[in-house]
């Protein structure tokens, strides 16, 4: 056998010529269907909290007196309007809030929404719901929650412990003596909830 | 006679200087060759590379990465790169944003095909979703036919359970890890 015979394989071992072919043949068709593949590790952190949301939602009864529907309801930043209202005459040109003469100088627009409190990650049984207002309101006017005063001193507790995911009715009332001057009467009302 | 032999003798000589300065010059030249020999070898490579739009990655450009999702919950704000794309009565989402680079060399492939897999099981109240796939600790195939050398981005969701720790949530206020495997496989 020359180099030239081994170069181009030209191996002669009698019979085992053509198995010695065929087995470099196999072996280089398995090393060819091996599947090149690479490999990676993704690593990761987080650190989960204990978290509680609060957002307003229109009452079932909305549009009906009493119960005005929300701008933006759903979320925890919406709008209530309730219209223009004179002590004169029970005039008020809203029709879904509820006007009412509370005496002979004093009238009162009230309208309810509903207040959901969710929780996640939290073993707490219940939540407490507070409110204040965000300017005090010109003399002779009242801002109330359900009959209670709202102020700027502080949140004023409204519940001690209502149940997580379920709507609180809440009424927003306004009572504004006829001694008070023409005039829009604003105020932004915070909400807070916290976890019992 | 004589001049004969002195004739030859010359000739002779002469023939002998000029045969040792053909000599000399043979020596001042000298060749070789050199049998260079280089084995290329096929192979393919997998890196994780921040994508502009999620978390920036620890260690990133490696093949042994790391996220870090840092405080998350249902309701409170999250980390740069983070994301909350769902929120449902049992569970909450958050996501981020990798990218994934695979490159190859010596191979007539044109495509791979990347799978991955939890390393171990999920810790409680929590799963993990690479694009569409929610993953186990059995591999399993991400995306097939992806292409060589870009940056192909992949959504990592991990979906938690908003139950209370102990009732079935995941632990509150401690780190919690995972690690995710990945393999691309040249096609």
């Amino acid at each position: 056998m020359t180099s030239f015979d081994a170069m181009n394989c030209n191996f002669n071992f009698g019979g085992t010529k053509a198995l010695l072919m065929l087995s470099c043949t196999l072996c280089l068709l398995a090393v060819s269907a091996g599947a090149q593949t690479s490999s990676g590790q993704l690593s990761i952190t987080m650190n989960v909290q204990s978290s509680i949301t609060l957002v307003f939602q229109n009452n079932p009864s909305v549009g009906t007196t009493g119960f005005c529907p929300l701008t933006n309801a759903g979320t925890n930043n919406v709008g209530l309007d309730l219209g223009t209202a004179a002590f004169p005459g029970s005039f008020h040109t809203s029709t879904c809030v509820n006007y009412t003469h509370l005496t002979g100088a004093v009238y009162e627009v009230s309208s309810a929404f509903d207040v959901v409190v969710s929780k996640a990650n939290s073993s707490s049984p219940n939540y407490r719901l507070a409110a204040q207002i965000s300017t005090p309101p010109p003399a002779n006017v009242t801002w109330l929650l359900n009959n209670v005063t709202l102020t700027t001193a502080g949140f004023t507790t409204l519940d001690a412990a209502d149940t997580y995911a379920t709507p609180i009715t809440k009424t927003l009332q306004v009572q504004v003596k006829n001694t008070v001057a023409a005039q829009t009467l604003l105020e932004t009302i915070t909400f807070l909830a916290t976890a019992n | 006679m004589l001049k004969n032999y002195i004739s030859i003798m010359r000739g002779a000589a002469l023939a002998a200087l000029l045969l040792c300065g053909a000599s000399l010059t043979a020596q001042t030249t000298a060749s070789g060759v050199i049998n260079g020999t280089l084995i290329n070898k096929n192979g393919i490579s997998i890196v994780f590379n921040t994508d502009p739009a999620g978390v920036t990655l620890g260690a990133s450009g490696t093949a042994a990465a790391s996220v870090n999702f840092g405080t998350i919950s249902a309701f409170g704000p999250l980390s740069a790169g983070v994301s909350r794309p769902s929120m449902l009565a049992t569970t909450f989402t958050v996501r981020t944003i990798f990218d994934v680079q695979v490159i190859q060399g010596g191979l007539t492939s044109t495509t791979y095909n990347l799978s991955a897999n939890l390393a171990a099981v999920a810790p409680t109240g929590f799963s993990y979703r690479v694009d569409a796939v929610n993953l186990t600790t059995v591999a399993q195939t991400v995306q097939t036919n992806a292409p060589y050398t870009s940056n192909v981005p992949h959504n990592l969701d991990l979906t938690v359970l908003r139950a209370a720790p102990g009732a079935g949530g995941p632990a509150v206020g401690t780190p919690i890890t995972a690690t995710i495997n990945f393999t691309a496989t040249a096609n």
